[in-house]
């Protein structure tokens, strides 16, 4: 079977993501969790499946009854993650600016006392 | 009697902080605010040593622009007619505080400290760097100003009052320039003497091509 340049470069770059979520897990690495190991097969392993077969996507979308518009449902789901992505990094903006109004509050105590102390001398 | 306030934001800047101080202190500004941004050197230490300073402490860093409202809300607090704000790695001259604090009293909000974008004195990247800034800030913001990334600014109490900033890190810069369209503040640039001396250039907190990027994305969700 020959695979087309594009196909085997998808390949390779699957396998080396595989292989560098399995050995972060199984040197438990910090934050390396089973579910993320199983994303890391979902996500890689299926991408390296497509380039592996490249019928395969063809056979599932006539499986699932999309005839040839299995690039529609991929667009959408491209959709779909980046409006996620969005709202989550809208969340951790969020979060960080709570996080840096606790920070700021705290250093401005600081200045609080510094200024009562003064009050009280001139007292 | 009004009453200036320089504004200083620092991080990991142990070495140098102490003379950026004083040099200050030398051109006739005694009143000081210092928010060391949660270093892990001795930063904090040394500006308390300044006397006559007040150095204020993030315990986690977080970001040069969350620093600056910290030290702008401070500066309210110590009721200030005017702030200026500098960078703590000695690349501004205090020499230029003066002029700044004279257009001030002429009736500009803003005084925006413009470093000349000249390759005898400045790194080429620095420029592009700088000009791209200017370009997106625009693009973004609506108004065009020639050193949209500078820190050497000057604030009348009117200004310092009205503009609300949000965002945390390097992207605050652009957000000023922002809140100067949005409340129409009478602004003016000026030019300044920018120092760049090899620490301010090899230091490891410097603007990067990486966090220009990421400054670039901010802005535009923030946008």
């Amino acid at each position: 079977m020959r695979l087309p340049l594009v196909n085997l470069v998808l390949v390779l770059v699957s396998a080396l993501f595989l292989v560098n979520g399995a050995i972060k897990f199984f040197r438990r690495e910090e934050r390396q969790t089973f579910f993320k190991l199983l994303s890391y097969l979902a996500i890689w392993g299926s991408l390296m499946a497509f380039g592996l077969f490249p019928g395969l996507s063809r056979n599932i979308s006539q499986l699932l009854g999309f005839g040839e518009n299995l690039n529609t449902l991929i667009f959408f789901g491209f959709v779909v993650v980046f409006s996620a992505l969005f709202k989550l990094v809208n969340s951790v903006e969020r979060l960080e600016r709570n996080v840096s109004e606790i920070v700021r509050r705290e250093a401005l105590e600081k200045l609080e006392r510094i200024q009562e102390r003064q009050n009280g001398h001139g007292c | 009697m009004r009453k200036i306030v320089i504004l200083i934001p620092a991080y990991n800047e142990e070495s140098v902080i102490g003379e950026v101080l004083r040099d200050i202190q030398f051109a006739g500004y005694p009143n000081i605010l210092v928010v060391d941004d949660g270093s892990a050197d001795g930063t904090y230490q040394q500006a308390q040593q300044v006397e006559g300073v007040i150095a204020l402490r993030h315990f986690i860093n977080r970001g040069k622009g969350a620093a600056v409202k910290t030290g702008i809300e401070g500066a309210k607090m110590l009721d200030a007619s005017v702030v200026v704000t500098m960078d703590g790695d000695g690349q501004h001259d205090p020499g230029d505080i003066d002029r700044m604090v004279k257009l001030v009293d002429d009736g500009y909000d803003v005084v925006l400290g413009t470093r000349v974008m000249d390759a005898a004195t400045m790194p080429v990247w620095k420029i592009l760097a700088n000009k791209s800034g200017n370009f997106f800030t625009w693009l973004l913001y609506g108004l065009w100003v020639t050193d949209s990334q500078s820190g050497f600014r000057a604030f009348s109490r009117r200004a310092f009052e009205s503009i609300e900033t949000r965002t945390d890190r390097y992207e605050y810069d652009s957000e000023v320039i922002r809140e100067i369209s949005r409340h129409q503040l009478k602004f003016i640039e000026m030019p300044i003497a920018v120092r760049y001396t090899r620490y301010s250039q090899t230091k490891a907190t410097r603007q990067t091509l990486k966090n220009g990027l990421k400054t670039l994305f901010k802005m535009f969700l923030n946008s």
